[in-house]
């Protein structure tokens, strides 16, 4: 075998998981990078136990978000709507928590009902998030609207909706079983719940993207939607279930930031609409919709929040956070198409 | 016309990804001729066009315009040489004026910086009056008859004093007045000085018009020469590569039906079309471009479906008001536009093999990946499709290849009855022969096989039965004994009648 030869088996097969997916490597790369630099800088409050715990509280909640905008970038769309949903979700769930677990001196007056009605708020937020979603989703797929427009009025309809009953001011106070889901952990091992819950997450979404025909029909729809009509797929409904889906998650991740802010009003989080965008581009998900891998997104959001506590811990600005966000996103942009092209030229170069 | 070459071409060659469009063509337009570029779809003559308007760079070769040699050409280089390129869509701007259409083109040219309204009129109305065209200068493009499009196209074309207009299959969506029409203002420019050329496989539309001739097949130069040297049989020997092979499809009687139509009708698209099909049929549905030869295979698959009539599958009436009905009822449809309607040109081949029957692959509540690639592999197989794994995107293959990964995916489903619009548009013609070789196949194993066509050829070589279909209505249902010229006479023959009634 010729070194050549070799090197093209190695190449061929890729690593673990992770494969040759350039979007992933670059990731891996960057994040190996602000490991570099904040080794030079600022080892000793950066590597440290406390900013790991820090990091972990932070992402889950768009981490949630940003697997929802995935979906349904994958299915050629957009959900700018997400953070909406969260915030109404946030706040009807907080409102079901704060109104029927009394606490009285600090004391919680019907301990029996904590965890039914926990429960019961948690099934609320998913099932409301679901609603709105397949109420976005009904909306494209059946008028035939642009998602970009349509879910950008979902966001002021359910931000104005989570408004209205709040009323303003944000709910506060929520019992400690409630502040444990995104704040505590477990007893004895330390490990946050968060991060469980979002492990479970993630593993749900990676099995419905690759396991099940709804996963398929995603990128089908996502890669050529008039094709995927002729196929006999049922476009009306991939659509309405992409939607469902992202919203699920919305409320899912409405549940973690209110538990985690232990308040919930219409406007926590709005920054989070771009993050996700920004996270799901970085994470190799392409704007034109059809291609893209969960790990590339789940990469994306530990490098992201990775950045975050770096800007964090040297005390700088939020907005240079924001700038160096900015030039990473354009940065993944040109590197998609320049990987295309390169792709292309590889084709004709082996033809 | 004279002797004098304005356009040269020597050993154009050009690929795109791994398909190689162009592999060294040779051309020689003179001044003042009207020369025909001749091909079967798929052999390279868009891609040549692109590669003279300066819109595809040629990998090799060169191009010499009027004596000068012309390296890199951009598209501005080649229109302000005096080349000018009607495309089959004519690039009009349908929300514009006639008069604007026709005018901007050369300002652009210019480079004016502002629009100058009173000129725009004058000088459409030169533009018109010298092609001899009788549009109102006022009227949106978008309300135009197609032949007017194109004669706006054209106007266009010839305000930049071109020296050589390049017609893109310019009679394809014509009716036989407007060709005529149309070859009357190519004569009249030809006497103009300006050379024309003309992309067009039909050989009685040729002879009528050109002065010589170019042949290329499968991107190479095949022949070229004056229109005189050439008969059909020559013609098509050129064109094809072989002899017309005279071996029809001919499949054994069988009294078994599998398909039968009865007085389908919707409005605006068809109306009472009947015919039958029996087990071993392939039937060919053709007709001129809004016969509705195209509208009855969706309505038999659901995107548009019948408002009346019968349709009785393997002796069972069935009702197709949606695709899923189609579906439902085992029917497959390779559609006419194989990049935007059949393929997932991201996807890999495994995706596009599996989208229509993927809920087969779900084992114990997941889709069970590898019982996906075994079938797949089995298709690339049985189909004979030129790839190395089920895992390659389909953009990577070529034309026919991609068409057989459509086919595959229908095939995966099991059709009863698979109706195809215009299975072969560019396919080279050794996958063309392989297609229909499977398409034969499947007609003997009792699955009803229903090809939608224009190419004529290609119907009565492949197709036992041949319904034509004109305005809308079966204007006759016959057997492949009949020739070329006749069916073509027999698509046309509305026009004839319409003739008669002004």
């Amino acid at each position: 075998m010729s070194g050549k030869e070799a090197r093209l088996k190695k190449t061929g097969r890729g690593l673990p998981v992770i494969g040759r997916d350039s979007h992933v490597l670059s990731i891996i790369g960057l994040m190996i990078l602000v490991c570099i630099i904040m080794m030079l800088l600022k080892p000793e409050s950066y590597f440290t136990g406390l900013n790991l715990r820090s990091m972990i509280f932070q992402f889950p909640e768009y981490g949630v978000l940003a697997l929802g905008m995935m979906a349904c970038m994958i299915a050629g769309g957009i959900d700018l709507s997400l953070v909406g949903i969260m915030n109404l979700t946030g706040v009807l769930a907080a409102l079901i928590v704060k109104n029927t677990i009394i606490i009285e001196n600090g004391v919680v007056t019907n301990p029996g009902m904590v965890v039914p009605i926990i429960v019961l708020a948690c099934v609320v937020a998913v099932v409301v998030g679901g609603a709105c979603g397949a109420f976005n989703g009904f909306i494209i797929g059946y008028f035939g609207l642009p998602a970009m427009l349509v879910t950008l009025c979902g966001l002021q309809l359910y931000t104005g909706l989570a408004y209205g009953i709040t009323g303003g001011p944000a709910i506060n106070g929520m019992c400690d079983a409630f502040k444990n889901i995104a704040n505590g952990t477990i007893p004895g091992i330390g490990i946050p719940w968060v991060l469980l819950i979002f492990i479970a997450v993630l593993a749900v979404v990676v099995f419905i993207m690759k396991c099940t025909v709804f996963g398929h029909e995603i990128y089908f729809l996502g890669s050529n939607a008039q094709a995927a009509m002729y196929s006999g797929i049922n476009t009306m409904r991939v659509t309405v279930m992409t939607y469902m889906f992202s919203g699920i998650l919305g409320g899912i991740s409405g549940i973690l930031i209110t538990s985690h802010l232990n308040s919930a009003k219409s406007s926590n989080g709005s920054t989070y609409t771009l993050l996700s965008l920004l996270i799901v581009v970085l994470g190799g998900v392409h704007p034109d919709g059809g291609r893209g891998r969960v790990i590339g997104v789940v990469l994306a959001v530990l490098l992201l929040q990775m950045i975050a506590n770096a800007f964090g811990v040297m005390y700088l600005d939020d907005n240079a956070k924001t700038f160096a966000n900015g030039c990473l996103l354009v940065a993944a942009l040109v590197l998609s198409v320049v990987m295309d092209k390169r792709a292309a030229k590889k084709a004709a170069a082996q033809s | 016309m004279s002797d004098e070459v304005f356009l040269k071409l020597e050993g154009i060659k050009k690929s795109f990804g791994g398909v190689h469009a162009l592999k060294g063509v040779d051309l020689e337009i003179r001044k003042g001729e009207i020369h025909c570029l001749a091909g079967e779809n798929g052999c390279g003559k868009s891609t040549l066009i692109k590669a003279i308007s300066g819109v595809h760079d040629a990998d090799e070769g060169s191009i010499w315009i009027d004596g000068e040699k012309v390296e890199k050409m951009k598209p501005m280089d080649a229109i302000n040489r005096g080349i000018q390129v009607i495309y089959q869509d004519f690039a009009v701007f349908p929300n514009l004026t006639v008069a604007e259409n026709i005018a901007l083109n050369g300002e652009l040219k210019n480079k004016q910086k502002f629009v100058n309204w009173k000129s725009i009129h004058e000088i459409a109305a030169k533009a018109m009056a010298q092609v001899g065209a009788d549009i109102d200068p006022d009227v949106k493009l978008e309300r135009l008859s197609v032949a007017n499009k194109q004669m706006v196209a054209i106007c266009r074309a010839i305000i930049n004093d071109a020296k050589l207009l390049i017609l893109d299959e310019p009679t394809t969506a014509l009716t036989a007045r407007e060709v005529d029409k149309l070859w009357d203002i190519v004569r009249s420019l030809k006497a103009k000085g300006i050379a024309i050329m003309i992309v067009n496989h039909k050989l009685d539309e040729i002879y009528r018009i050109a002065d010589r001739l170019t042949i290329l097949r499968n991107g190479a130069y095949v022949s070229s020469g004056p229109i005189s040297e050439y008969d059909q049989a020559r013609f098509t020997r050129d064109m094809t590569g072989h002899d017309v092979s005279e071996d029809k499809y001919h499949p054994e009687e069988q009294k078994e039906e599998i398909l039968r139509v009865e007085n389908l009708s919707r409005k605006g698209a068809f109306e009472n079309v009947s015919f039958t099909l029996h087990k071993g049929d392939v039937l060919g549905l053709t007709g001129l471009l809004g016969s509705g030869r195209g509208e009855i295979g969706e309505a038999l698959f659901g995107i548009a479906p019948a408002e009346s009539g019968k349709i009785v599958l393997n002796g069972k009436e069935i009702t197709i008001k949606s695709v899923a009905d189609a579906i439902a009822n085992d029917i497959g449809y390779v559609p006419e536009d194989r990049l935007t309607q059949g393929l997932f040109m991201d996807r890999s081949i495994q995706d596009n093999t599996i989208a229509s029957s993927i809920r087969r692959y779900m084992k114990g509540g997941r889709l069970d990946e590898q019982a996906m690639e075994d079938v797949t592999r089995r298709w690339i197989d049985e189909i004979g499709i030129v790839a190395p794994s089920p895992k390659p995107a389909v953009r990577t293959l070529s034309g026919g290849n991609a068409q057989k990964v459509v086919i595959a995916k229908w095939l995966n489903t099991e059709p009863k009855l698979f109706i195809l619009d215009g299975p072969t548009v560019g396919v080279d013609i050794g996958a063309k022969a392989e297609i229909h070789a499977i398409l034969h196949d499947l007609a003997q194993r009792g699955i009803g096989i229903i090809v939608i066509s224009d190419d004529l050829p290609e119907l009565v070589q492949n197709c036992n039965k041949i319904v034509v279909m004109r305005d809308g209505k079966v204007a006759a249902s016959i057997d492949n004994s009949i020739d070329e010229r006749s069916l073509s006479d027999l698509l046309i023959g509305a026009e004839k009648q319409e003739g008669d009634k002004k």
